[in-house]
């Protein structure tokens, strides 16, 4: 039998991993698209050693898991770099870094698929190359990047659950220290299931409605 | 008729002594491909210049030299009195003149593209301020009654709030006329201005360049439409596998070619144009 009472009994403790997962949902997609719009755009400069340093970036997160990352970031930076560092900074660094290199490759991606011609033009009239892409590059550039943003950040908030691997008390952890007691994983993890589908859900259509809207506006 | 050709001798007299553009010894190199093999060009105040050639003879790879959105392999190349490129063959004594003062010196050339290339998040009018402002930071309301005036003389007064999307062909090559015309170039670079554009779309386009060089404008043009060299042009240069081949009065180069080449294309020109002969006959007689 399904048993309700264990999830309304315990509401509370799944609301509290709700609200650190959202914490570290929105500050590591924050600071992902600092580092992504960074990495993104060292990419493109035309001195090569600053292309290198953003393409061997992207390829390093990118290629690693996200979990390996997090457990190196919590587990052996500290000892490589001598210092103590709490989970919650592990986590926020592991998270923005990996998101951070998928965020690269977008923007990368979105500046590339400008036609060439926008740039000859902006040069003609007499434009720098940062006149150029504030004016008219990432203008254009930006709106063909919704999309696959809005997806990104879509799986960061997926990713933010293996937060639990290093005990940070997101909502997957607060799920599996309920069923710890309660012995009563089905439920727990049906609940769990079911947050991530009602707010995700809703906003993986809205970000279709900016992919339509988007390609209109061209 | 006789009048257009008043109008025309009065567009040659706007040309001075005065060189704005002298290009030296251009050389053009992609990977293995050697595109220009050393193109001397002078062009002076109010001239007008076409370029003409077959596909691939580089006159539109020249044209890009001009304001270096292609980088000759060496050659100079000075504007207004000032060198933006030089560098001589063989890599040696290459003089790098600094990012900043190539943009300030490529704004005294003033581009039209084949594909018009405006800026599709501007309507018409920002297109055209978008110059001005950005790059010589000039106060915007002053910036905004010029454009409004350079729009209005491309006859586009109805239309300076529309995006791109919403303008046609022949609207949007006008706007991007005014958009280079808005930088007071000292010279006005067109890349097949008419190419892209439907055919009843060519003539509004056309005559707005027609204008321009009788208002004295300094022009360098790349075109297909030997008819249009014909009407607008001082003189026409003949492009042929990365050399000038020709050059001359378009009277010259266009009916008295010598050049092998050259006659064989404009030969297709007058086979198309046979129906034209009189009027152009006349008009030569009354140059002559």
């Amino acid at each position: 039998m399904f048993d309700y009472t264990v999830i309304t009994s315990n509401a509370g403790l799944l609301w509290q991993g709700l609200l650190v997962t959202a914490y570290f949902t929105v500050l590591s997609i924050g600071a992902g698209l600092i580092i992504g719009m960074f990495m993104g755009l060292i990419q493109l400069s035309p001195y090569r050693p600053l292309t290198w340093i953003g393409r061997i970036y992207v390829e390093f997160f990118r290629n690693i898991p996200l979990l390996v990352t997090l457990l190196w970031v919590y587990y052996a930076f500290p000892i490589f770099a001598g210092i103590n560092i709490t989970k919650y900074w592990a986590g926020f660094i592991a998270l923005s870094c990996y998101t951070g290199s998928f965020y690269a490759e977008i923007l990368r991606g979105g500046v590339l698929s400008v036609d060439p011609g926008q740039t000859d033009a902006a040069t003609a009239i007499g434009m720098s190359y940062g006149q150029r892409m504030r004016r008219v590059i990432l203008p254009q550039a930006f709106r063909k990047m919704i999309p696959p943003l809005a997806g990104q950040s879509i799986i960061q908030m997926k990713n933010t659950t293996l937060l639990s691997m290093i005990t940070v008390p997101d909502l997957l952890y607060q799920a599996s220290y309920i069923s710890s007691f309660t012995y009563k994983p089905m439920e727990i993890y049906t609940a769990v299931g079911a947050i991530f589908l009602i707010i995700l859900v809703p906003l993986t259509l809205l970000s279709r409605k900016l992919e339509k809207s988007g390609a209109g506006a061209r | 008729m006789s009048r257009s050709s008043i109008d025309q001798g009065s567009a040659d007299m706007t040309a001075t002594n005065k060189t704005v553009l002298r290009l030296d010894r251009i050389c053009l190199q992609f990977s293995d491909k050697k595109v220009l093999k050393g193109v001397d060009l002078e062009v002076k105040e109010g001239e007008v210049v076409v370029l003409i050639g077959a596909s691939g003879s580089g006159k539109t790879s020249m044209l890009r030299c001009i304001n270096l959105l292609n980088t000759p392999t060496s050659g100079s190349i000075v504007i207004d009195d000032e060198v933006i490129f030089h560098a001589e063959a063989m890599g040696h004594g290459r003089s790098s003149i600094a990012a900043a003062e190539v943009n300030r010196i490529r704004a005294k050339t003033g581009m039209v593209f084949q594909q018009f290339n405006l800026f599709p998040h501007m309507t018409a009018l920002g297109n055209v301020m978008e110059g001005p402002v950005t790059v010589k930071g000039e106060p915007k309301d002053k910036v905004r009654t010029e454009a409004l005036r350079l729009l209005d003389l491309m006859g586009l007064s109805q239309h300076v709030e529309k995006y791109p999307r919403q303008l046609s062909g022949g609207q949007q090559q006008r706007v991007a006329i005014a958009r280079a015309m808005a930088m007071q170039p000292k010279v006005m670079l067109f890349d097949e201005p008419t190419s892209a554009l439907d055919p009843e779309l060519v003539g509004e386009v056309m005559k707005a360049m027609v204008e321009l060089a009788k208002s004295g404008m300094t022009m360098v043009i790349v075109t297909h439409e030997l008819g249009f060299a014909f009407e607008i042009a001082d003189r026409v240069v003949f492009l042929d596998e990365g050399l000038i081949a020709e050059q001359g009065a378009p009277n010259d180069v266009l009916l008295h070619p010598t050049h092998p080449r050259l006659k064989s294309f404009v030969g297709r020109f007058h086979e198309s144009a046979d129906l034209l002969r009189p009027f152009l006959e006349a008009r030569e007689a009354q140059r002559g």
